[in-house]
């Protein structure tokens, strides 16, 4: 899934601090091409300023990183020519048609011509706005600016896309839609892409290897798979036909090949609390098969990223609000961000 | 080159975006008509007899409302870049490669081309109602208008870039522009002014422009021209430069 190359992306240490408030505190990791990488964690993590460091539009307090081949604090003009973004609030120019938003960008990366013109429909198609080119953003909806930005943070044909919160406020529609261009943009054109966001379905449908920030600091690093077996358990409930003759035996078989603990069971109906169950399942059809024991109906719950955050920092990343400190955090921050 | 494009990209965004406005156009060609009319008229009948210079009262102010125009129209739109903070399209313009001093300097020139437009226009509705214009020397003029232009961009984004905030944008517009138009000479000769409010007059670039504008369309000033030409080429060069300088090292902090 992910190749064995150099890191595209290389952050040691990076830091940023806005007065007494250490809002990114000394994080290092490696993005390597063709990774969708996500950030998750609550607002006020220090997701967007981390981006923003990346992206070369805030300098860092300390540490730095290597984008692209190039340093962030010493040659921040050849890691823009590398970059694309989508920034987490609307930056489109709101007076402008969508056509002429995408024809100031690419200007501003040196596209021109026939060239330009061709890449500002082609991408205009790829989000299904060409019908829209000539009208004033101010008339489109949310979803549709979005649409727009991601397509302008992809004119200049970027090696790394940083997404910041890429569907925040957007309607479950939408969400989905945006969700299929990223995919589509790892699997077509092999793009390197940073993801930030709080939705834990989001960091875990798309992202090759999830990192979870809190307070400034990577709290955990691993694929989504890696990181919901290293706390969570799956349940899985079977539903079976209790006139089945080797009932015993079969318990007795799942018995061995998961463990006593994890089984409980009624008369119709066995629980398993179990690591990894995609896996498990499987075996559990074949066990019940070679006993004769008819299954009429399974289900299974996984471990979600969120209680991954819930036993790594005892909070939810789900609390609208949070707690006090984290929604002072989150206000401190925009406040500083201006 | 990268430079001409990023000068070219800013440029049509602000003539864009003016163009997209249109209200906008007709609200900012109204007010100094109405300046025109029910001030320069009120003044003009109940001034008569007084000579200001040789010329009657409207002909005296007309230069001036068109400078004022277009000070006003490039103040503001340097002042904007503070929205473009706020609406987070700075970042876009930070976050890409090209030369932050060629698209600053694009848009300052966007936002002077629409504000010359405007005086043009003005220009054009006022001339029936003014005596003593003389429109052999617009070309001259214009150049006048485009130094005021750049001047005034320039200190606009020089405050625009050094504001964190939308807080205090009123207060720093009123407080600016206020005094800015009323001591540059545009309603009354600044020669006949208290020491202290000449000496306020002579360090306001705006003075400059009205005086230049006024000799060059009715042929009488209260300075030099050549004085007036080469200190609006000194302050848009340096306002300019600083602008460029500032927002060349730019982030978003």
């Amino acid at each position: 899934m992910v190749s064995k190359m150099a890191p595209i992306i290389t952050v040691r240490n990076l830091t940023k601090r806005f007065g007494n408030l250490v809002a990114v505190d000394h994080i290092s990791f490696d993005i390597e091409k063709g990774e969708i990488f996500g950030l998750l964690g609550p607002n006020g993590a220090g997701k967007t300023t981390t981006i923003h460091m990346l992206a070369t539009i805030l300098k860092p307090d300390e540490g730095t990183a290597i984008v692209a081949g190039h340093d962030i604090r010493k040659e921040p003009k050849e890691v823009r020519k590398k970059i694309g973004i989508v920034f987490q609030d609307i930056t489109v120019d709101r007076a402008l048609t969508g056509y002429e938003n995408l024809w100031i960008s690419g200007k501003l990366y040196g596209l021109r011509g026939k060239e330009l013109d061709t890449r500002i429909r082609e991408l205009l198609e790829f989000v299904d706005l060409l019908e829209w080119k000539d009208v004033q953003v101010r008339k489109y909806s949310g979803g549709m600016m979005r649409r727009l930005e991601i397509a302008r943070g992809l004119l200049h044909e970027p090696e790394i896309l940083f997404l910041d919160e890429p569907t925040l406020g957007l309607d479950p529609q939408t969400r989905a839609h945006v969700w299929s261009y990223i995919t589509r943009l790892k699997k077509e054109r092999d793009m390197t892409i940073l993801l930030t966001t709080h939705y834990m379905d989001e960091a875990e449908k798309l992202s090759d290897r999830v990192a979870i920030i809190d307070h400034g600091r990577i709290i955990a690093l691993d694929t989504p798979e890696g990181l919901k077996n290293m706390v969570g358990e799956d349940i899985v409930y079977i539903y079976v036909d209790p006139r089945s003759p080797r009932m015993s035996f079969f318990i007795n078989k799942l018995k061995e090949t998961i463990g006593n603990d994890s089984i409980s069971f009624s008369k119709n109906m066995i629980s398993l609390s179990i690591k990894n169950a995609p896996d498990i399942i499987p075996k559990i059809f074949f066990l019940a098969d070679q006993q004769g024991v008819r299954i009429t109906r399974l289900e299974y719950t996984r471990a979600s990223l969120d209680d991954v955050f819930l036993k790594l920092t005892g909070r939810r990343i789900r609390d609208e609000e949070g707690s006090l400190r984290d929604f002072m955090r989150a206000r401190l921050l925009r406040f500083r961000r201006r | 080159m990268n430079w001409w494009d990023s000068f070219i990209a800013m440029w049509y965004r602000q003539v864009k975006r003016f163009w997209h406005a249109k209200a906008r156009v007709i609200g900012t060609i109204t007010q100094p008509i109405f300046w025109l009319i029910f001030f320069g008229i009120g003044f003009a009948a109940s001034f008569r007899g007084v000579v200001f210079g040789r010329l009657d009262y409207i002909s005296f102010m007309f230069p001036g409302i068109i400078l004022m125009t277009i000070f006003m129209g490039s103040f503001m739109s340097g002042i904007s870049v503070i929205w473009d903070k706020e609406f987070g399209y700075l970042k876009v313009v930070l976050v890409a490669p090209s030369s932050r001093k060629a698209s600053i300097l694009g848009r300052s020139l966007g936002d002077a081309t629409i504000a010359i437009i405007q005086g043009i226009i003005i220009l054009i509705i006022g001339y029936p109602l003014v005596r003593s214009i003389n429109v052999v020397n617009i070309l001259p003029f214009l150049a006048v208008a485009l130094l005021v232009s750049m001047t005034f961009a320039g200190i606009g984004i020089l405050i625009a870039t050094r504001m964190r905030s939308m807080e205090g944008f009123q207060l720093i517009v009123n407080l600016i522009t206020m005094p800015l138009i009323f001591l540059s000479g545009i309603f009354y000769p600044i020669d006949t002014l208290p020491i202290w409010l000449k000496i306020i007059a002579y360090i306001n670039p705006l003075t400059y422009g009205v005086d230049a504008s006024r000799i060059l369309l009715t042929g009488t000033g209260s300075l030099n021209l050549m004085t007036d030409i080469t200190l609006l080429i000194i302050l848009s060069g340096l306002f300019m430069a600083l602008a460029m300088h500032q927002f060349e090292k730019a982030t978003i902090d």
